[in-house]
């Protein structure tokens, strides 16, 4: 997996956007327990340093000013949720949830030597926070929940905000549907909320396989993924319009709640993942089917 | 509601059960090919189908489906039909006082009219007879199912002239109807009898047959005089309220010849009617198709869903 020149540019848009916490002096930002600031290396001052970090020993030694870069300046914690709920597994030509495989393949490709990698799974980290680098991306990027893991995307928020240091870049990839689940999740917005506050948060919403329009007339016989549960149901003129309109509605929406909780969020197009995870960075264009 | 074959009842009902089993074997089949979806709810919610459509389309299938069942068995109701081999003789006055105009253009043009509007009317298979009276009463046209023919009678009426033997006439058109089946009799007079036999009571006797008498008084008390006699001419409708009363018909009065055509008009299509026990099947089948085929077309238009 190697590193692509849009992945470094995507890298560089992590590093360097607003959402990147600014570390100033000494002092831990990290919620993990002993995961503090990791020296990198000494460099020479340069102007708007701060004068907390430099490193007065080595100024000495060496008669210039020396600034001490910490791991948190130049490394990245990039870590994923992919929903591998059984509504992804629709599509038309491919399914939504290659789809998201594809998306976190270009998403792990920006990963570097010091960077951390991992997919929050329903038992945690995958692979070990403290791994590092190519080998973390390619472990993070290799694991697959096993289908008869129930997928619960607040859980695996929840788990996400107990694992990450701040200033982690979360990237999280589903259809949207566990987000309307209010009534068991009554704190969501709060939630989310937070999650923005604390890392950089990207969504990308599966666009519905029939956003343009549903492919059948007539009488049609549809299969819920999720429970099997089965709808008969007739499709006119009507219909179609109607689920069109409510199919852009929707994603506008949940895309509109996301980015009130401060969330990069941007749909997520069949056979176009890689392309739509960089056009939500800004490192690449977007034709839209 | 009675059945034919009622045997069939349970029969077309297991048959029914059968094909629904087959159906919902084959729907489970064509599950495979179901159109998968995330989330089927959403969709329901997107079609924003009314639930009450929903039920009343299964209301249509479930009452339709039961219809079905029960033409299979032949069901038998009671319904007032039209009566094919039904008998009416016409009674028409010729008297002399029928030559009044105080009715345009006379009373005896205004009961021809009138007679040939019933006969127009009558149900096809209805027989009709006409006997014209005035000092004695004659057939003019024998009970006949060819009412063509009875209008075409109506032009042999004599020219009125005489005296008024309604009593004969009555006994006459009697004797022309057969024993049994609906008879009646219609008697287009201006009701003063004044020779033959006494009305009353073959009126009577009639009722008692079970022949009603429908009267119809023409004319008017208006002091009309009887052409070429200085006669009054006069119309006794107490006379002829009676007959209808004692015979189980009933008693109108026709002032103009337009009036007179209307009520014996509607005369003529309520004489064919009596009471039968008719085979349902056809309707009950034609009911169950119109309302799957209305379940089907509502489905269509609104979308349903299970």
């Amino acid at each position: 997996m190697p590193a692509t020149d849009r992945g470094r540019r995507l890298r560089n848009a992590l590093l360097t956007g607003k959402r990147r916490p600014r570390l100033f002096g000494s002092g831990s930002p990290s919620g993990l327990r002993g995961d503090g600031y990791e020296f990198a290396e000494l460099r020479a001052y340069v102007a708007g340093d701060d004068p907390r970090r430099i490193d007065w020993a080595a100024t000495a030694r060496s008669g210039a000013l020396q600034t001490r870069v910490v791991l948190e300046d130049v490394a990245l914690t990039m870590a994923a949720i992919v929903d591998t709920s059984a509504s992804m597994r629709v599509g038309r030509s491919t399914s939504l949830l290659d789809c998201a495989l594809d998306v976190l393949r270009a998403w792990f490709e920006a990963v570097e030597s010091e960077d951390r990698a991992m997919q929050i799974t329903a038992r945690g980290a995958v692979p070990d926070i403290r791994l590092r680098g190519r080998a973390a991306a390619t472990a993070a990027f290799a694991f697959h929940a096993s289908a008869s893991e129930q997928f619960d995307l607040w859980n695996h928020l929840r788990i996400a905000r107990a694992i990450l240091p701040a200033g982690s870049a979360l990237l999280l990839i589903t259809d949207g549907y566990d987000f309307t689940e209010e009534e068991t999740v009554p704190d969501g917005d709060a939630m989310l909320a937070d999650l923005g506050r604390r890392y950089d948060m990207t969504c990308l919403v599966a666009r519905d396989p029939w956003y343009e329009g549903l492919p059948l007339r007539g009488f049609v016989r549809f299969k819920d993924a999720q429970s099997g549960r089965l709808l008969d149901a007739y499709i006119g003129a009507r219909q179609r319009r109607a689920y069109v309109e409510a199919v852009a509605r929707r994603e506008a929406r949940l895309i509109e709640r996301l980015e009130q909780a401060r969330w990069r969020a941007a749909p997520l197009l069949e056979g176009a993942g890689p392309a739509s995870l960089y056009a939500a960075f800004g490192v690449g264009h977007l034709v839209q089917s | 509601m009675s059945f034919e074959y009622p045997w069939r009842l349970p029969v077309a009902l297991l048959a029914i059960l059968a094909v629904g089993w087959y159906l919902r074997y084959a729907a489970r089949r064509r599950d495979a090919a179901a159109l998968l979806y995330s989330n089927v709810a959403f969709v329901r919610e997107a079609f924003s189908t009314s639930a009450w459509i929903v039920r009343m389309l299964v209301a249509a299938w479930i009452v339709s489906v039961a219809l079905l069942a029960l033409a299979v068995a032949g069901p038998r109701i009671t319904l007032p039909v039209p009566v094919q081999q039904g008998s009416a003789v016409i009674c028409v006055d010729t008297s002399g006082s029928m030559a009044s105009t105080d009715i345009a253009p006379t009373r005896s043009a205004a009961a021809t009219a009138a007679a040939r509007a019933f006969i127009r009317r009558s149900p096809p298979g209805i027989r009709i007879g006409i006997v014209a009276f005035s000092s004695q009463a004659e057939v003019v046209q024998p009970l006949t199912s060819h009412h063509r023919r009875a209008i075409q009678a109506l032009a042999q009426l004599p020219p009125p002239n005489g005296a008024t033997a309604i009593g004969d006439a009555l006994a006459l058109a009697a004797r022309m109807l057969p024993a049994r089946g609906h008879r009646v009799i219609v008697l287009l007079t201006d009701g003063v009898n004044n020779t033959g036999v006494n009305p009353m009571a073959v009126a009577q006797r009639l009722g008692e047959l079970h022949v009603p008498v429908y009267t119809i008084g023409i004319g008017t008390n208006s002091g009309a005089f009887i052409p070429g006699t200085g006669e009054p001419a006069q119309l006794d409708q107490g006379a002829l309220r009676a007959y209808a009363q004692v015979s189980g018909g009933t008693y109108a009065r026709a002032s103009d010849a337009g009036e007179l055509r209307g009520i014996l008009s509607h005369l003529g299509g309520v004489t064919g009617f009596e009471q039968r026990r008719v085979d349902a099947s056809l309707a009950f089948a034609l009911l169950a198709g119109l309302g799957m085929l209305a379940s089907f077309l509502v489905g269509s238009f609104f979308g349903g869903y299970r």
